[in-house]
C-alpha cells in the first residue's frame, strides 16, 4: 500500500537499520554541546526582551506602536505574515511531497513540521496583542453571549484568518506529533535511563509497531495529507484576502492569493533550507540529509523565485494596464521608486534576482553559498510585506492624510522576541525529540541506499 | 494466558517470504511486528481499514454542522446585514472548507487513537524490543490444539526461512 520507487540515493554511507536509530538519537544522548547552551541562552535573552514589549504593548496600549491613523497595521501584520510563511513550508513540505510521493521528503519533514508549528505559534502571537485589550481576545470567537447573542461577521477575511490558522496549528501539530510515535517507542524501547523511559514511554502512548497498527498509521497520515493539502493553499489565500478585499492601492487585486502561497512556500523552503544546512552540520547528519537533498530544495527555490518574479512584474504591468490612477501612483510613485524604494528593491533582489543563481550547479553544489542566499530569501521576503503593508497605508487616496511609519522600540522588541521564541522551540526541538524521522527513514533506506548487503542482491 | 511463537528475522523482504512460506503451510501468522511498515505485508494479513470511510463522514458532518450554525446564527438567530451582502452568503463555504477539515482531521486521529487503544502513558511490553530499532518479528499463536509436531513444523519452517532466532514468548502485547 502506499508504496512508490525512488530514483537514485537517498541515504548515504552503507547504513544498517540500527546505524540509521543510532545516528539519529545519538544528539539527544550526548550531553548538549557549548553551542546548544550558547543559543539557548541568547534565544532567552531576545524571548526575554520580547516579553518586555508585549508588557509594554498591553499595560500601556497600542500607542507605544508607531501606528497612525492611516499607517494602522504595521510590524505586527507584516511579522504575522512573515512567521505564517514561514510556517507553510513544514506542511508544503510534508503533505505535498507525501501525496505526490516524493520519498526525499524522508529526512527533512520532521524538521520543516517542527519548524512549522515554532512558526505558526510565533505568527499568532501578532493577532492577538495587536487587538490591544487582550483580555477581550474570545470576541474573536462566535460563543453565546448576552448581546443578542450576536455573532462575529461571517464575512469577514479577519474572521476567516482565526478559523484557518487555528485549524493549520491544530492539524501541524497532530501530524507531527503522531509521526513521532514510533521514533518516541524506538527511544522507550532502548534507553537505559528510568526517567527517560517513563517521558518517553508516556509520550509513545503505547506503540507497539504491529502490522495493523502501521496499516492505521500510514492510512491516517495519508488522510490527514489528502485534507491538508487544501489547507496549505487555503490558510495563506485567507491571509491574502486581509489585504485584498480592502479598496487600497496596491492591495486590491485579485493575484493577491497565488502570488501570497507561493510567497508562502517561497519562504517556507528558505527557512528549511537555512535550518537544515544548520542540522546536518552540528549533527553530522550529511549521510541522510545529502547533498541531493539540499539541490532538490534549491530546484524548488529557483522555480518558486520565477513564479514570484512574474507576480511582481505582473503587479506592476497591471498598474500600468487598469488605468486606475491610484494604483499607477502606488506602484510607480511609492514603491518602484520614492520613499520606499530601498524596500522595494531589496524585495526584488533578494527574491527573485539572486535566487536564480541556483541555475548554476556550481552553486548548488557550495553549501556556504546555499545558505546565504538562504538567508536573503528570508530577509527578501520580509521586506515582502513590508512594501505591501506600509507602502500602500502611507500614502492613499487623500493627500492630506498620508503619513509616514516608523517602528518603535515596542514594536522591535516584539519581533526580535518571536524570533527568540521560535530559535527556543527549534533548539528544544533538536535537543529532546528525534530530528529526523527514523521510521521513515528506514522505509526508504532499501531502495535508496549503497548498503553491500542490499545491492549485492540485485 | 497465550503463548506466541516468534520468529526474529533482519530482514523486511526474508520475512516476507518467511509469511508465504507459513501460509503456504498452513500456519496461521497472527502478527508482523516491525520498525517500519512493510509493504506487501497488509494484503498477506489480509487487514483492512476502514478509516478513509470514516473520514468522510466527519467531514461530511463537518460541513453540514458548520454550514447549519453559520445559516442559524445569520440568518435566523441574529439577522444583520454586512456590506449589502445577502444574509445566506457565499462566504459560509470558506468557513465551511476549513473547518470541514478541522472536524475531519481532529475526529480521524481520535479514532486513529481509540481504535489503536493509544492513550498518554500506556504502559506496554513488547516480546522482541529490538522490533522497535532492526529487528521483524513474525507471531504465530499457539493454541491448545496444537501438537508438538505442529509446533515443531512451525520452528522448521520458520528456520528454513531464514529466522535468526525463534522464541516462545507469554507477553501480552497487544492489550
Amino acid at each position: 500500500m502506499y508504496n512508490t520507487r525512488v530514483r537514485g540515493v537517498l541515504i548515504k554511507g552503507n547504513k544498517s537499520y540500527s546505524d540509521i536509530t543510532h545516528e539519529i538519537l545519538k544528539p539527544m544522548n550526548d550531553k548538549a554541546p557549548l553551542w546548544w547552551w550558547v543559543a539557548a541562552f541568547v534565544a532567552t535573552g531576545a524571548l526575554f526582551w520580547g516579553v518586555w514589549g508585549f508588557y509594554n504593548t498591553i499595560s500601556v496600549g497600542i500607542g507605544t506602536w508607531g501606528l497612525n491613523n492611516n499607517v494602522a497595521w504595521g510590524w505586527a501584520i507584516i511579522n504575522f505574515v512573515w512567521w505564517i510563511g514561514i510556517g507553510h513550508a513544514g506542511t508544503a513540505f510534508s503533505i505535498f511531497l507525501l501525496i505526490v510521493r516524493q520519498k526525499w521528503r524522508t529526512s527533512i519533514n520532521r524538521a520543516a513540521e517542527a519548524m512549522t508549528i515554532f512558526a505558526v505559534m510565533a505568527a499568532g502571537l501578532f493577532p492577538l496583542i495587536h487587538m490591544g485589550r487582550i483580555w477581550d481576545g474570545i470576541f474573536i470567537f462566535p460563543y453565546w453571549n448576552t448581546r443578542g447573542p450576536l455573532w462575529d461577521n461571517f464575512n469577514s477575511p479577519l474572521f476567516w484568518d482565526v478559523v484557518a490558522i487555528s485549524t493549520y496549528l491544530m492539524a501541524s501539530a497532530v501530524f507531527w506529533y503522531v509521526g513521532m510515535i514510533p521514533d518516541f517507542a524506538t527511544i522507550r524501547e532502548r534507553t537505559t535511563s528510568k526517567m527517560k523511559k517513563k517521558i518517553y514511554g508516556a509520550l509513545s502512548f503505547g506503540w507497539i509497531g504491529n502490522a495493523r497498527g502501521w496499516l492505521r498509521f500510514e492510512t491516517a497520515a495519508i488522510l490527514l495529507g489528502g485534507m491538508a493539502a487544501p489547507l496549505v493553499v487555503s490558510v495563506h489565500s485567507i491571509v491574502s484576502m486581509d489585504f485584498s478585499v480592502s479598496v487600497v492601492p496596491g492591495w486590491h487585486t485579485t493575484i493577491f492569493p497565488p502570488y501570497f502561497v507561493v510567497g508562502a512556500i517561497f519562504s517556507g523552503f528558505g527557512m528549511v533550507l537555512t535550518l537544515m544546512i544548520i542540522l546536518r552540520k552540528v549533527y553530522k547528519f550529511k549521510d541522510i540529509v545529502t547533498d541531493g537533498h539540499l539541490d532538490a530544495i534549491t530546484r524548488i527555490l529557483v522555480f518558486v523565485s520565477l513564479i514570484m518574479g512574474t507576480a511582481y512584474l505582473t503587479e506592476l504591468f497591471m498598474a500600468w494596464y487598469s488605468g486606475n490612477e491610484y494604483e499607477l501612483f502606488t506602484f510607480m510613485k511609492n514603491r518602484v521608486t520614492g520613499e520606499y524604494k530601498f524596500a522595494y528593491w531589496t524585495m526584488i533582489t533578494c527574491n527573485a534576482i539572486i535566487p536564480q543563481l541556483f541555475w548554476i550547479k556550481k552553486i548548488r553544489k557550495n553549501i556556504t553559498m546555499v545558505f546565504i542566499i538562504s538567508i536573503f530569501v528570508n530577509i527578501g521576503m520580509w521586506f515582502e510585506r513590508y512594501v505591501i503593508v506600509v507602502t500602500s497605508l502611507s500614502k492613499d487616496f487623500l493627500p492630506a492624510t498620508w503619513a509616514t511609519y516608523t517602528p518603535t522600540i515596542t514594536e522591535i522588541s516584539i519581533f526580535i522576541g518571536t524570533i527568540g521564541l521560535f530559535l527556543l522551540g527549534v533548539l528544544m526541538f533538536f535537543r529532546f525529540v528525534p530530528t529526523i524521522a527514523i521510521s521513515e527513514v528506514k522505509g526508504v533506506l532499501k531502495e535508496t541506499t549503497t548498503h553491500k548487503s542490499f545491492t549485492d542482491e540485485d | 494466558m497465550r503463548t506466541n511463537i516468534i520468529g526474529i528475522y533482519e530482514d523486511d523482504e526474508v520475512l516476507l517470504k518467511a509469511v508465504d512460506k507459513l501460509q503456504e503451510n498452513g500456519v496461521k501468522v497472527a502478527d508482523v511486528m516491525s520498525p517500519f511498515p512493510i509493504h506487501g505485508i497488509f494484503e498477506r494479513l489480509n487487514l483492512t481499514t476502514r478509516m478513509p470511510l470514516a473520514t468522510f463522514l466527519y467531514g461530511a458532518f463537518g460541513t453540514i454542522s458548520v454550514f447549519a450554525f453559520l445559516y442559524w446564527t445569520s440568518v435566523v438567530s441574529y439577522p444583520l446585514k454586512f456590506g449589502g451582502k445577502p444574509l445566506n452568503t457565499l462566504s459560509f463555504i470558506i468557513i465551511m472548507f476549513v473547518l470541514t477539515i478541522f472536524v475531519g482531521t481532529f475526529f480521524t486521529f481520535m479514532t486513529y487513537f481509540i481504535r489503536e487503544k493509544m492513550y498518554p502513558g500506556k504502559e506496554v511490553e513488547l516480546p522482541v524490543p529490538e522490533t522497535t530499532n532492526d529487528k521483524f518479528v513474525i507471531v504465530v499463536n499457539k493454541t491448545e490444539e496444537m501438537t508438538n509436531a505442529d509446533i515443531n513444523n512451525i520452528n522448521k519452517l520458520m528456520k528454513e526461512s531464514g529466522a535468526i532466532e525463534i522464541i516462545e514468548s507469554d507477553v501480552n502485547y497487544n492489550s
